[in-house]
């Protein structure tokens, strides 16, 4: 079995929000949980998949665990040694074993420099290769991202999305990294070029043991590059295990709630049937409530929302403050916080 | 149901100068395509295909300085027949050199004057709009209720402030907003992504239109909020019978709301036909693009093999450098030694392969008799 790369312990970032003159004064604002108490691990060549909706915390984590923002406690472990209070120096050697790939195509793209310099700059942030070596390693580059040579001369506006995504990940691949963060990589392109990104992300996985973290909302796509997926759910994973399961056997609600409501919009069978009234299921999903982060409801997050809590009569566990469900082993390393898993 | 065309396009063409690349960008050319009372029209595409564009010009809402149009778009409704682009081309010259617009003079002030007297009557009340982002559609320091009073006063019979109050949370209501009586006093940003949506699509009804067009009306919505609107659009069909013109890059919301579909590739309707038969997975006659287009979302079996990915190569097309022959040939993986003249040199028209199914591409044997 593998080694593993990156393994995060009870992890928590709080935004605070202070608005209002009284907060100012005192001192005291609101405390917005992004990441409420995540721990995963990660192993070398392996891929997690991290999904949610927007806001659950996604993104938090994944900027969390690279220290592009300090984590307000928990621990960051990466490849064996503790990174959770590391300094800025000390951490920057470590820098480039881990890099990340912006949801946002021109991200890291400075606008005013052509896509030779751009990536001559990733090339000498870390060492002082001489020109030749640079070269070489340019043209290297480009092979791994299949970018064409002619390329280089472009300034990064004049590129299309999917060779802006190319140029991106072959700047973060110039500092030879171990593991990549790649938040939402194909979101921003086409369909017919998502399809694209996602097999070089695979092929370089394959042929440079890359490990990734990868944030996404796109749940088939999710399921087809990771080995794991973890849900989650306001600062919090709800369920993780092997991404077969947590996509054909998932057992917490919400889970099922995110996978159903992807096959609800591709099926035109049920939307045929729809027209004539379908199942209580839609009719039940319909009068959710609409979620609010800044106040979880006490006891488990996702009652207010959930189908299962109103099933079985609202039961009292699971809207007890001193209750919230915790994430256990139902398994084969599958991990679920519902009580009623 | 009444099942005359209420709306037509024909040959339309959308072009924008581009000061920078000093040349057309061709976003629709030439597109043609007909609105059936009570249906709904899918139009699915990449961005830069021209789908928004289309959507755009029928709602004249292309005022922008370099905009031009030509052809035609007929609005039937109340037993007339209304071109929306009347008399517009007296404001435009174009200069053409095989075929090509090479040159406009624009009488810019002439134009969008004239473009908004056609308009006046038709936008807001028989072609209502709801767009991508509703956040920004709808007024921030208006409250909802306050912006579809003024909707329905001035819209509908509903003139009194009394009785449009009691519709607006009428509307409110069918849209499935919750205690539709609390939300009428929020703003805009008090209410989530999918509420503001919600309150996008009371407002567009609330005139009561005879066409709605929505342009991605999902997009930038959570999963779950997504799945909840086209259920929302779904039902809001069954119950007003409504006619619609939906635009989404997204192939399932395009498959589960449309009756027909047109799928658009670098300005040009490449397909279009009855859903069932567009999308159907087991055709096989269908244009290379749309079945590449479907080939590369990750299927379930796909995903339980975990194999690549079937990637349309190359990038989407510009539209300012359009080829020649057709505009997927350069990416497209069916083109067979036989045709391939064709497909290089002449662009193929648009032919029916069946009933009511239009392919463009030389590949069926239609297309060569048309």
């Amino acid at each position: 079995m593998s080694r593993t790369i990156l393994e995060v312990t009870d992890l928590r970032k709080d935004y605070s929000q202070r608005r209002g003159l009284i907060s100012m004064l005192t001192g005291q604002g609101r405390v917005i949980p992004a990441v409420d108490g995540v721990s995963f691990y990660l192993r070398e060549n392996e891929t997690v998949g991290l999904v949610g909706e927007s806001g659950c915390g996604k993104t938090t984590i994944g900027r969390t665990v690279l220290r592009l923002t300090d984590p307000s406690s928990g621990r960051i472990v990466f490849d064996g040694r503790d990174i959770t209070t590391l300094s800025r120096a000390a951490l920057r050697p470590l820098r480039r074993e881990m890099q990340m790939i912006f949801q946002d195509l021109d991200a890291g793209l400075n606008p005013k420099m052509r896509v030779r310099d751009i990536l001559r700059e990733a090339l000498t942030v870390h060492e002082r290769p001489g020109d030749a070596e640079i070269a070489g390693r340019i043209r290297e580059l480009l092979e791994q991202v299949s970018l064409k040579e002619s390329k280089l001369a472009n300034f990064p506006s004049e590129l299309s999305g999917g060779e802006k995504r190319r140029v991106g990940i072959a700047r973060v691949l110039a500092v030879r990294p171990r593991l990549i963060v790649a938040d939402e990589p194909t979101s921003a392109l086409d369909i017919s070029i998502q399809a694209q990104v996602v097999n070089l992300l695979r092929d370089l996985q394959k042929n440079l043991g890359l490990s990734y973290l990868f944030i996404s909302h796109d749940l088939p796509v999710v399921e087809l590059v990771s080995q794991k997926v973890a849900v989650m759910y306001l600062g919090r994973i709800v369920e993780m295990g092997l991404a077969e399961n947590i996509a054909h056997q998932p057992r917490h609600p919400y889970t099922g709630v995110l996978w159903s409501s992807l096959a609800d919009k591709q099926n035109t069978e049920v939307s045929l049937r729809a027209r004539s009234g379908v199942a209580a299921e839609r009719e039940r999903r319909r009068n959710w409530g609409v979620f609010d982060f800044e106040q979880p409801a006490s006891g488990c997050r996702f009652a207010p929302r959930c189908p299962l809590y109103k099933d079985k009569g609202r039961p009292a566990v699971c809207t007890d403050p001193a209750s919230e469900p915790q994430l256990r082993d139902v398994g084969h390393g599958h991990v679920v916080a519902c009580h009623f898993a | 149901m009444d099942t005359g065309t209420l709306l037509a396009i024909e040959n339309l063409r959308t072009y924008f100068y581009s000061r920078a690349k000093r040349a057309f960008i061709r976003s629709v050319d030439g597109v043609t395509l007909g609105v059936a009372r009570g249906e709904t029209l899918g139009i699915v595409g990449e961005s830069g295909s021209g789908k928004s564009v289309t959507a755009l010009s029928a709602a004249g809402l292309v005022t922008a300085g370099p905009g031009v149009i030509s052809g035609r778009i007929d609005l039937h409704s109340n037993g007339t027949r209304r071109n929306l682009l009347d008399g517009l081309e007296n404001y435009a010259r174009f200069t053409e050199q095989d075929g090509r617009v090479m040159a406009v003079e624009k009488d810019e002030r002439g134009w969008r004057k004239h473009s908004e007297r056609l308009m006046a009557g038709v936008r807001g009340k028989e072609i209502a709009m709801i767009f991508q982002n509703p956040r920004s559609a709808l007024n921030p320091y208006s409250t909802i209720g306050k912006q579809l009073v003024e909707t329905i006063r001035l819209h509908t019979n509903f003139k009194r402030e009394s009785e449009a109050k009691e519709r607006a949370i009428h509307w409110l209501e069918r849209v499935r907003i919750d205690s539709p009586g609390l939300r009428f006093d929020n703003f805009p940003f008090g209410l989530s992504g999918g509420m503001c949506q919600r309150a996008m699509i009371a407002m567009a009804l609330s005139a009561e239109p005879s066409l709605l067009i929505a342009d991605e009306p999902t997009t930038g919505l959570d999963a779950t909020i997504q799945s909840r609107i086209v259920d929302l659009l779904a039902q809001l069909k069954t119950e007003t019978g409504i006619t619609t013109l939906l635009i989404s890059h997204d192939i399932s919301v395009i498959q589960r709301l449309s009756d027909r579909i047109a799928v658009m590739y670098g300005g040009t309707v490449v397909e279009t036909g009855r859903a069932a038969e567009v999308l159907a997975p087991e055709a096989t006659a269908r244009h290379p693009y749309t079945a590449a287009l479907l080939a590369s979302i990750p299927s379930a079996e796909t995903i339980r093999r975990k194999s690549y990915l079937q990637a349309i190569e190359g990038e989407v097309l510009d539209t300012i450098e359009v080829p020649r022959g057709c505009r997927f040939y350069g990416r497209c993986n069916r083109v067979t030694e036989a045709i391939r003249e064709n497909c290089a040199g002449i662009e193929p028209p648009l032919a029916e392969i069946a009933p009511g199914h239009k392919v463009r591409c030389w590949l069926y044997p239609a297309a060569g008799k048309a």
